[in-house]
């Protein structure tokens, strides 16, 4: 089990060692100290904020930055220099066509029947029409790309995004989205079909190059927010709430109706009768 | 059948009868939207012309102070500290604030090109007014951007830019409040790193 859990899942083994760095971390930050309670109004504040382990969050932000820096950052800039804007719209395309059986899961899981539809109208259309994914046709022809998570699909059922978490690679998260990510790997056929060096390696590169194609995507506003805050990581963080939260309005509000144009509306008529 | 078309109608009827009261409602709406059309307009029209960056930082400066109450955003950034500051220092922070502001968007908008907005639909929030745009870019998906719109009726003024769901005030009192939650909570910290900043960026 050991042994197939580690070859399939391609961050299995890496998960295992940070998880050991960041129990160490932890031991030598510690947490947050709560302002005195003479103060209620930044004793309110630091309850809102809810990042009781900030000295520990920002010591991840600080490894995560300078690994940023050195590795992911340049190599994102050299992808942008060497394929051109259409390779890699393409690239970034083929990537989330990839990720339809997660997303159409959590379209069900979230009952969004409309999502659920557009997803897989998405996924046939551009898996043959749009070359493997290539393309996006199926936008043009009405099927926009919606997003959701596990994460998502938790908070629909009312659970809380808990403390601030930013965790080693993965950046900004909490203990909800973080199960969300976990449970949305392990729910990714990709992770668990076939098996054979080719397949762990097509792993990885799907892994490598998913995260090489979302950096390039925020290499502009990230050294913008990098160049303009005072305090980046008080900002990033305050950034992925208000952002969890929108997509979690949007999604509750997606309330489209999943009823086609010849079927007979309320009022006991056809729009659009079917020509005979 | 006859006697639900009547349904119908009587509903309709209830409904425009419900709506009546609103129009004032409307009015600000359309007041709103009609502000941030020409806004957004002067905007585009300086970051896709001509001219130097330098020219093109002093027409945006004056489009900001012209339609945002500046002000109004830099107490709300400065949040539960507002209080706590003398009004010297409040005077210092307000007008660095409005230099970093515009130093920000310039930045931000300074380098795009081919720039399209296009006008969606106004909402009341409050007293305000949010008028949603969506905002495309060569090579990037479209943003929904919502403007937020104080006394859209008489002289209305924005208050907040939402970009994706992410506030701009909210995002900018978090990175001040951190700021000076590590500083000691002084005012003259916040005051120097601003002036820096403002330096810097330039």
């Amino acid at each position: 089990m050991r042994a197939l859990f580690s070859s399939r899942f391609p961050t299995a083994g890496s998960v295992r060692s940070l998880a050991l760095a960041g129990l160490m971390v932890v031991g030598l930050a510690g947490c947050a100290t709560a302002p005195p309670a003479d103060d209620p109004e930044a004793v309110a504040e630091f309850k809102e904020l809810n990042d009781p382990i900030e000295p520990t969050n920002r010591v991840f932000y600080a490894i995560n930055t300078a690994l940023d820096d050195a590795l992911l950052a340049p190599v994102a800039r050299g992808y942008r220099a060497v394929f051109p804007d259409v390779v890699r719209t393409g690239i970034s395309n083929v990537l989330v066509n990839l990720g339809t059986p997660v997303r159409l899961g959590n379209d069900i899981l979230t009952g969004k029947p409309r999502r659920a539809g557009d997803t897989t109208m998405r996924f046939f259309i551009n898996s043959t029409a749009g070359v493997l994914g290539f393309f996006d046709v199926a936008a043009g022809m009405g099927y926009k790309k919606t997003d959701t998570d596990f994460g998502l699909t938790l908070a629909n059922l009312g659970v809380e995004e808990g403390p601030f978490l930013f965790l080693p690679i993965l950046g900004p998260s909490g203990p909800r989205d973080l199960t969300g990510f976990v449970v949305d790997r392990a729910a990714d056929p990709f992770t668990w079909v076939g098996q054979g060096t080719a397949v762990v390696a097509l792993g990885w590169s799907r892994t490598g190059v998913s995260a090489i194609s979302v950096r390039e995507k925020v290499l502009d506003p990230v050294e913008q927010i990098k160049k303009t805050a005072l305090d980046p990581y008080a900002t990033f963080r305050s950034l992925y709430r208000q952002y969890r939260t929108a997509e979690l309005t949007k999604l509750k509000n997606d309330n489209r109706a999943t009823i086609p144009v010849w079927f007979p509306d309320r009022a006991g008529e056809q729009i659009n009768p079917p020509a005979r | 059948m006859t006697d639900r078309r009547g349904f119908l109608l009587a509903a309709l009827g209830a409904g425009a009868a419900a709506a009546m009261p609103g129009s004032a409602h409307a009015q600000a709406a359309e007041r709103a939207s009609a502000f941030i059309k020409t806004t957004g307009e002067r905007l585009v029209a300086v970051v896709n012309g001509p001219g130097s960056p330098a020219d093109k930082r002093h027409a945006i400066g004056q489009i900001i102070v012209a339609a945002v109450d500046v002000d109004a955003v830099g107490r709300f950034c400065l949040g539960r500290f507002w209080r706590q500051t003398s009004p010297d220092q409040q005077k210092t922070y307000l007008a660095l604030f409005q230099e970093v502001l515009i130093t920000n968007i310039t930045a931000k908008l300074g380098e795009y090109q081919g720039v399209k907005f296009t006008l969606g639909r106004a909402r009341p929030q409050d007293e305000e007014q949010v008028v949603s745009t969506v905002v495309e870019r060569p090579n990037s998906a479209p943003a929904t951007v919502d403007w937020v719109v104080t006394k859209p009726a008489a002289a209305p003024r924005i208050i907040d830019v939402i970009a994706e769901g992410t506030s701009l005030r909210i995002t900018q009192r978090s990175d001040y409040s951190a700021y000076l939650q590590r500083n000691n909570n002084s005012i003259e910290a916040l005051l120097a790193a601003m002036k820096s900043q403002a330096v810097l960026n330039k």
